[in-house]
């Protein structure tokens, strides 16, 4: 900046300002950001809610505010779908796949975590290459397993297709891999000595494992858990596959979703109220479980 | 205990039994026994499907089973090389028309939205990493949109940018190329898809850039602060350099899930205006060409095996 520049007195005194007190110009720079941010994060959330309060004949160029107060639309999605049968299910196949995926991993991440053998490191880097496939890549094969096509010795297996199950197998062998990773460095970290005082004591391997180590373990079970929960409710691929989106045969919420917007006259206020509804469980998982998201987003990836 | 005892409670029994048997076992065949059900499940739903699909990819399509005879490569040369693009969904890979064609499309997607995310995360860390007061909410809404549910993430993005309705096609009317229907044209949908992207993963890449910048250690700031380092400085010789590694990281996982771009699409637009490969694979799957889908998929399956590999070999000494 020029000094001699008359119209520039301003700017250049403010361009001093800056470099003798660069301390308060981060400041400011930090809440540009936060603000920015901010904005970016929960703006789609808000104008969700600005799309469903709108009366649906008001329907046009929604800006910022709402066109009408519709707080009906609340209600009214339950009353014209099911909807609350979808979001029901996709929480019974959360809960069992995460129930099902913390047994497994656990059993696995404390021979990872805490014994020795031959195969320890290549075993553990079958199950890291695995997670990286997509899963388009077993499609065909998992879908005539499920489907009960594929059979062992003249076995054949029984058709999931359309059950709560077709969702949830394939799903456990994709969230496996984090959550043993995951599970992996909880347990390594236990100190012998406690599960050997247990041992003395009189417990058996397995116990020392459910009564000691997961005990202690506690907020590495919880980061598996609720990192393994949020990406089973918000998986598209199974969930839209396995199903042909009918309530009674347990389709997800995916298959709620679609079917708003299937229907001949999309209703756009009430897909924005249920979108909303069914973010609920989530959002509150965010704010209860801030920390372990972030402990286990971090673990999970920062593991070679 | 007594055999008498073993009459009345078979339950009892056995849980003794294979309490005594677990105790007498050796080590490695106690790992063994703990990792049977993971090894199971990972065989059955992931490494069993995988040589499967490549299994399929290596025969002929076939109208009646699951496959015909054998060919070798053919389905892969024939792909490849663009022969197949009247039977496959969408073109594989054809220059003359890039935005309808599979592996491109996948390609833009992935490079464009992974370097938008680099540059919003990178920033959203190197804002969480500072104090001040409300960070934890901070911290919550940038993590919001990342657990936000695939299919509600893609209903967001499909009302805004569905013709008069949401502002967005309003403010992009103006922009040559974006037609008020930028749903239902390949490289306006595309540009929706990423942006949808960019909302709900940036948030991966600043957590894992957090972590990184936060297991900097701070003397080395006053050492940079003393030897009379600027800001500026400080921010391009330590900072940057130490977290390096955890960018690359988080930038190879999102190569890796740019590249399964999937659900998005369908929520957002449909597969036919936006042919990502695993559409292609879903797509040839409900038309019954299995012999597509299967080479597709293992083509898919092979790109980001090779992405891991040279991340691997250039910056893990393995």
């Amino acid at each position: 900046m020029a000094d001699n520049n008359a119209g520039g007195g301003l700017v250049s005194r403010w361009a001093d300002y800056s470099m003798r007190n660069p301390e308060t110009v981060y400041r400011y720079l930090l809440y540009i950001g936060i603000g920015a941010f901010l904005l970016i994060s929960l703006f789609p959330i808000y104008w969700l809610f600005v799309i469903a309060l709108t009366s649906p004949g008001n329907m046009s160029n929604i800006w910022l505010l709402p066109k009408g107060f519709n707080i009906g639309v609340f209600i009214e999605i339950f009353r014209t779908t099911p909807f609350h049968w979808y979001v029901l299910n996709s929480l019974i196949i959360s809960t069992v796949t995460t129930a099902l995926v913390l047994l497994f991993a656990s059993l696995a991440g404390y021979v990872f975590g805490r014994m020795e053998f031959r195969f320890r490191r290549p075993l553990m880097l079958v199950i890291l290459a695995i997670s990286y496939f997509p899963a388009a890549s077993y499609l065909i094969p998992l879908f005539r397993l499920l489907t009960g096509n594929v059979g062992v010795a003249g076995v054949y297996p029984p058709d999931l297709f359309n059950t709560h199950f077709g969702i949830i197998i394939p799903l456990l062998g994709i969230m496996m891999p984090l959550s043993i990773f995951i599970l992996t460095t909880f347990y390594a970290q236990i100190p012998d000595g406690l599960e050997d005082a247990a041992r003395v004591e009189g417990t058996t391997r397995l116990g020392a494992l459910f009564r000691v180590i997961m005990p202690l373990s506690a907020p590495g079970v919880a980061t598996a858990g609720v990192l393994t929960f949020i990406m089973v409710y918000n998986e598209f691929f199974f969930s839209f596959l396995m199903n042909d989106g009918e309530v009674s045969n347990g389709a997800p919420l995916v298959w709620g979703m679609i079917r708003f917007q299937e229907r001949f006259q999309v209703n756009y206020g009430e897909m924005a109220a249920a979108s909303l509804v069914a973010t609920i469980p989530i959002v509150i998982l965010v704010l209860i479980a801030q920390e372990r998201i972030v402990s286990g987003l971090t673990s999970g990836a920062l593991k070679e | 205990m007594s055999s008498s005892n073993q009459s009345q409670n078979p339950i009892k029994a056995v849980h003794q039994i294979a309490t005594k048997w677990i105790a007498n076992m050796s080590d490695t065949r106690f790992a063994y026994l703990l990792l049977l059900p993971t090894l199971l499940t990972v065989t059955a739903l992931a490494i069993w499907p995988l040589i499967y699909t490549f299994e399929i990819s290596l025969h002929a399509n076939s109208l009646s089973g699951l496959y015909g005879d054998f060919v070798g490569l053919e389905n892969y040369v024939q792909i490849l090389s663009g022969q197949r693009d009247a039977i496959l969904p969408s073109p594989f890979l054809s220059f003359q028309d890039p935005i309808n064609s599979g592996l491109i499309v996948t390609f833009i997607f992935a490079f464009v939205s992974v370097i938008l995310e680099a540059f919003l995360g990178f920033g959203m860390a190197l804002v969480l990493d500072q104090q001040f007061r409300g960070r934890r909410f901070v911290r919550a809404a940038i993590i919001i949109p990342w657990a936000f549910p695939i299919v509600i993430q893609g209903m967001i993005f499909y009302i805004m940018f569905t013709p008069g309705l949401g502002f967005a096609t309003e403010l992009t009317a103006w922009l040559p190329y974006l037609s008020r229907n930028a749903l239902s044209h390949g490289l306006t949908a595309l540009v929706v898809v990423i942006i949808a992207d960019v909302w709900k993963q940036s948030a991966f890449i600043a957590l894992i850039v957090l972590a990184g910048l936060q297991s900097i250690d701070r003397s080395l700031y006053n050492v940079a602060k003393v030897s009379g380092a600027s800001p500026w400085q400080r921010f391009k010789l330590v900072t940057f350099p130490l977290v390096m590694p955890s960018l690359l990281i988080a930038l190879l996982f999102r190569t890796i899930g740019a590249m399964r771009i999937y659900g998005q699409i369908e929520a957002i637009t449909s597969c036919s205006v936006v042919p990502s490969l695993s559409c292609m694979v879903v797509q040839s799957f409900d038309t019954g060409n299995y012999a597509n889908a299967a080479t597709v998929a293992f083509i898919t399956a092979s790109i980001i095996g090779t992405v891991v590999s040279i991340y691997l070999l250039k910056y893990r000494e393995v």
